[in-house]
């Protein structure tokens, strides 16, 4: 970073299923608590970045900037970005890119997403928008069926078992119970995911993050200083077809951007005391562990074995139990870093956000200094 | 978007290069395909196919497992709104796994329109590296001329269709041209005496040898070199092979104008199959690209 940013203010809805809110008023929700959070005020903020995906497609809107800078008095300029489920991270990239040039000083970044408003194939049809539409779409594929293959894949080379693989989403819903901000509040115990009805053999609708409307703003500034500031930004990228892989069973874009980001903030993993990472199918959260360095390949699934970790591992309940309204989960992530590390009072926190099946990846460090 | 008749026509266009025999890398069954799959469940494999590549298909019958090889049938894959019935390459699960093919050693490709310098190169690999490699002789049907013996063995029309036939020939292509047919190929004989005397052979292909070769020794035995003649776009690269096949005055102008339609198809050829090459040398400078093989042909000698 050539800069001091810091994460100044922050807001979100509850991630769940809003039949009464549009994707304008989810927006309006977190943008309001974001800035009522911070020391600053809306006329402030000189740029806004909004983070969606499935907009045109899912609720017949486009151009999204202008209508978040519409939600503001003095209607900054603004734009959106999209990596399918990145693109939140992205969003952040892009803000602190701005910040870095000095082009603005407070940066509003939303993320939102309405999922709800369509057929759940309606919605399985958008969301296969984030793999190859030609080499992997054409033959009758879904976004989970990519992750069965790399599932069934890993634990042919592995030997991860259908019991140890459901310790998963176990865990993120035993961790989202005290989340007021969570979709599911509820525990469930291994043996539920185990018995849950087959999506893409080996994964069952438990392994797999629910459909979600919400948003989550957060506000960067290089102007204004708070406990939390930005020690790494890194994004990396992959083929977006599985064809083109050399192997199913880890993400290199993951490794690849872990390792600048480590570089980048100038520590190592051994120094990161929370991680939210992106199980958007309980698969990713082990093979994310390994990439990100916490775990050797094969044995990612021995954070899940153990009652306590170090570093702490989706305390939030994650993508699976939070809910994943698509671009929203990359902003909220750093949110419940920033969180984590207010409470715990630790340094280092990291986030790992990713599209697709790690074709783009987003890896944020964020520093803590009380 | 991947229903479209547009689109359609487009993925029937790399249907062929996908109607291999493969191997399952891994496999799914996905409960609830897209609407217009139909709803039955469908299981749907990464297939890693014998000349390297890798697709995504359908998985037909029996009891998938990883590493289990399949060869590709063409089915029904679904009809569309517009009662358009979509014929899609599938890949059946073969009952007995065969046993490997055992590795038959390296062979260095060289891979390029007509007169960007594959046969000069090769020729000249054999005097700079003639210990580690050696030049596989072409059949051809095509009348020899002055300084072709070396390269060269001609065969009748009728006596290559026969040696085809009793699967001697490993990889054969035939080029058209304006006067005749031509064919020209390899003979498994030529290559495996190379490889008995510790050398590596080395072929000269155009896209049907070099498939060929690919499928018939696995794509992994040939190290792939496309060779480009100089130039920025593919109007400047033909235009340096015009002016190269003129200046070397072996061919009549309208035997040019035939290497200039197939160096054409050729350039097309290095875009849509760029996974079938190692590495691709662009021929600028005939020393640089000479040492630049010479050196892939030294650690292949190593391995």
């Amino acid at each position: 970073m050539r800069e001091q940013i810091s994460l100044i203010g922050s807001g979100q809805t509850r991630f769940s299923e809003w039949w009464g809110k549009g994707i304008r008023d989810l927006m309006d929700e977190a943008v309001t608590s974001a800035i009522d959070s911070s020391p600053i005020t809306a006329l402030d903020i000189d740029f806004v970045i909004v983070a969606n995906m499935l907009g045109e497609r899912v609720n017949d809107q486009a151009h999204l900037g202008a209508i978040a800078s519409s939600l503001l008095p003095h209607r900054p300029p603004a734009l959106r970005t999209e990596a399918a489920c990145a693109s939140g991270s992205i969003a952040i990239h892009t803000a602190l890119s701005l910040l870095e040039s000095g082009r603005a000083e407070n940066v509003l970044v939303i993320g939102v997403e309405k999922m709800t408003d369509v057929s759940t194939s309606e919605i399985a049809a958008a969301l296969m928008g984030a793999a190859d539409a030609e080499r992997d779409a054409a033959c009758g594929m879904t976004f989970p069926g990519l992750f069965g293959l790399v599932a069934r894949r890993y634990m042919h080379d592995y030997g991860l078992t259908r019991a140890q693989l459901s310790l998963v989403s176990a865990r993120h819903h035993r961790n989202a119970v005290s989340n007021p901000f969570a979709q599911f509040k509820s525990a469930i115990d291994p043996e539920s995911v185990t018995e849950s009805s087959l999506v893409a053999d080996p994964l069952r609708l438990l392994d797999c993050s629910p459909v979600s409307d919400g948003a989550a703003a957060c506000i960067l500034s290089s102007k204004h200083a708070s406990p939390i500031r930005f020690a790494a930004s890194q994004v990396s990228t992959d083929s977006v077809s599985l064809t083109e892989r050399p192997f199913l069973t880890s993400f290199p874009a993951t490794k690849d951007a872990a390792e600048r980001a480590y570089e980048e903030a100038g520590i190592r993993p051994t120094d990161i005391a929370h991680i939210e990472l992106h199980d958007c199918f309980s698969i990713a959260a082990v093979i994310n562990l390994e990439d990100l360095g916490f775990a050797d390949p094969g044995r990612g699934i021995t954070f899940y074995e153990e009652q306590e970790t170090t570093p702490t591992v989706n305390a939030s309940g994650g993508l699976k139990a939070c809910g994943h309204p698509v671009a929203a989960t990359g902003i909220k992530q750093i949110l419940d870093v920033s969180k984590q590390l207010q409470v715990s009072g630790q340094r280092y926190g990291l986030a790992h956000n990713f599209g697709g099946v790690g074709a783009t990846c987003c890896v944020h460090i964020l520093e803590h200094t009380p | 978007m991947t229903h479209t008749p547009a689109s359609i026509a487009r993925a029937l266009r790399s249907r062929s290069a996908r109607e291999q025999e493969g191997e399952i890398l891994s496999f799914t069954t996905v409960t609830h395909p897209p609407a217009r799959f139909g709803t039955a469940a469908r299981t749907i494999g990464l297939i890693a196919l014998d000349d390297g590549t890798k697709v995504m298909g359908r998985i037909l019958g029996g009891e998938p497992a990883i590493g289990q090889r399949v060869r590709s049938r063409l089915r029904l894959s679904h009809t569309t709104e517009q009662k358009l019935k979509v014929y899609d390459v599938c890949y059946e699960v073969l009952a007995k796994k065969p046993a490997p093919k055992p590795f038959p050693g390296y062979i260095l490709a060289l891979t390029g329109p007509s007169g960007v310098g594959k046969t000069t190169i090769s020729m000249l690999l054999t005097t700079t590296v003639g210990d580690y490699a050696e030049k596989v002789p072409i059949l051809t049907t095509r009348e020899l001329k002055k300084g072709d013996e070396q390269e060269y063995r001609q065969v009748t029309a009728r006596e290559f269709i026969a040696q085809m036939k009793r699967g001697e020939i490993v990889a054969a292509t035939k080029i058209p041209s304006s006067s005749e047919q031509r064919w020209y190929g390899y003979r498994a004989t030529d290559i495996e005496a190379i490889w008995n005397d510790g050398k590596i052979p080395v072929v000269v292909t155009e896209m049907g040898l070099l498939q060929g070769l690919a499928h018939h020794y696995s794509r992994r035995s040939i190290l792939s070199l496309g060779l480009l003649p100089p130039g920025k776009s593919k109007r400047m690269m033909l235009s340096c092979l015009l002016h190269r096949l003129r200046s070397r005055g072996r061919d009549s102008e309208e035997s040019i104008v035939d290497r200039l339609k197939n160096a054409e198809r050729d350039l097309q050829f290095f875009e849509d199959r760029r996974e079938l090459f190692d590495h691709v040398i662009v021929n600028e400078n005939l020393d640089t690209a000479c040492s630049n093989i010479a050196n892939h042909v030294m650690e292949l000698a190593k391995s």
